[in-house]
């Protein structure tokens, strides 16, 4: 199933500068596996080593924030990738 | 606090509003908002603040102006470059409206100052390029019981979020640490002019909504805005019960610039080359048979567009995962456009083994400048 997945302004050097990518799965697991695929590296920016959310990412799907990656994701939702960001 | 006849007709349009009306007013002229940074986000909303008729206004900042601010630091001009940054915003927003008080803190915020600046404050907006002072910012206002409006860019991105004391989360709660390295600077990213323009104006809304106490303000809701597409995204943030400032058990008691370094932020020393330094060490490396480990961290575009001979290319962000592919003791000479990202590289490689990374101060626009005026990084 696709979904559409919101890249943040830090992570677009991985997406060739694209804001909105294409993913599949039906778990935020199988979205950051398929975007990985596709854009090698993007996966560990946001999920560390011990597969928790990294501190300074916030997921969200369409709304409602996703704390792990089991989170179920549903065909036409979009998954906002949300970075801190440091400019002022 | 009563107005002059020459204040009410200043602030005429304002006073027409409902919402606002001359009580609405008069609180804004009792208002006391301190503006952290007088940078791309602080500018605007100064400008906004000011004209508003917010009674005091303070601006904290210790930088000067550079040439390469006026793209989006809307304060200034041209004739500015090389003055105290507050200063030369006071005299812009007094001339703008002689009614109200400006208070200039040419310092920087630290430990030290920080409960005293913000104590004597009612409103404080974050508009600081520094991930540190974010954390102590946040702090102190927590503890002080002050709102803070806080807003952050990269690029052609912004996010905009509101705190209130007891009423909703803090930026702690939002993003509980920034690792090292994570998150890129304006002066190495670059930023589209207008965009602290559009999330300035935004934390100068919420500041005068609190101030008078008209309408809601962004609290518990992240507001995030994408120049590019166009696109603005709202989505709620939750408290977090183990929130180390505002949580069941918070265990800060006093502010803290802990938990963080940006990019431009190297905690842990490092061998830092000039460029001039560096174009020796090459040559003797070279003449000796022994050249050296010169490791670009720019993004891998930037690389392509142009990059130093024999240099190699690992992203920041990809090189805690690569760190293998350097020896303990290489001592890799790390590389970035401007000296943020790869002093960033040397305290994630030292904290890895790796035995006196060094980096190049000031980047490849060091090199360009002191040593090979020819070495355009194309992008500028």
């Amino acid at each position: 199933m696709s979904c559409t997945v919101r890249i943040p302004s830090p992570l677009r050097s991985y997406t060739r500068g694209a804001q909105r990518v294409e993913a599949e799965g039906t778990t935020l697991a199988q979205v950051l596996a398929s975007l990985e695929a596709r854009f090698a590296g993007i996966r560990f920016r946001v999920v560390d080593e011990q597969e928790r959310i990294r501190p300074h990412i916030r997921l969200y799907v369409n709304t409602r924030e996703a704390g792990a990656l089991a989170a179920p994701v549903a065909a036409g939702d979009t998954v906002h990738v949300i970075c801190a960001l440091s400019g002022g | 606090m009563g107005l002059s006849a020459e204040e009410r007709a200043r602030y005429q349009r304002q006073l027409n509003l409902p919402e606002i009306g001359l009580s609405g007013q008069q609180r804004l002229k009792a208002a006391r908002v301190l503006v952290i940074g007088a940078g791309g986000l602080g500018c605007p909303a100064a400008l906004y603040l000011a004209a508003a008729g917010i009674g005091t206004l303070g601006l904290v900042d210790f930088d000067r102006v550079e040439l390469s601010n006026l793209h989006r630091q809307v304060l200034f001009a041209s004739a500015d470059v090389g003055r105290l940054k507050v200063e030369a915003a006071r005299e812009r927003l007094l001339a703008l409206n002689p009614d109200i008080v400006i208070r200039a803190h040419a310092l920087t915020l630290g430990t030290d100052n920080v409960r005293q600046i913000i104590g004597a404050y009612d409103i404080v907006l974050d508009g600081s390029d520094r991930l540190t002072t974010r954390y102590l910012v946040n702090d102190a206002c927590v503890l002080l019981g002050k709102p803070l409006v806080t807003a952050a860019i990269h690029r052609f991105e912004g996010q905009a979020m509101t705190y209130l004391p007891g009423q909703g989360p803090c930026y702690r709660c939002l993003f509980p640490s920034v690792p090292e390295g994570a998150v890129g600077s304006c002066a190495d990213a670059g930023v589209l002019g207008v965009l602290p323009g559009v999330l300035g104006a935004l934390q100068a809304s919420e500041a005068v909504k609190l101030a008078s106490g008209a309408g809601e303000p962004l609290v518990g809701r992240l507001l995030t805005y994408d120049a590019l597409t166009v696109t603005f995204a709202e989505l709620p943030v939750s408290r977090r019960a183990d929130c180390r400032v505002c949580g069941e058990q918070a265990d800060i008691r006093a502010p803290e610039d802990s938990g963080v370094g940006s990019a431009s932020e190297g905690l842990e020393p490092a061998r830092r080359l000039s460029a001039t330094g560096l174009k020796v060490l090459l040559a003797a490396g070279k003449a000796n048979g022994a050249p050296l480990v010169l490791i670009d961290v720019r993004e891998s575009w930037e690389f392509a567009a142009r990059h130093l001979e024999g240099a190699r290319n690992i992203p920041l962000g990809q090189l805690e995962r690569r760190i293998a592919e350097l020896a303990p003791d290489d001592a890799p000479i790390f590389i970035c456009r401007s000296g943020g990202r790869s002093l960033a590289a040397c305290a994630l490689a030292r904290r890895a083994g790796i035995i006196a990374p060094g980096h190049l101060e000031g980047g490849l626009l060091a090199w360009a400048e002191h040593v090979d005026p020819d070495f355009a990084l194309g992008f500028e």
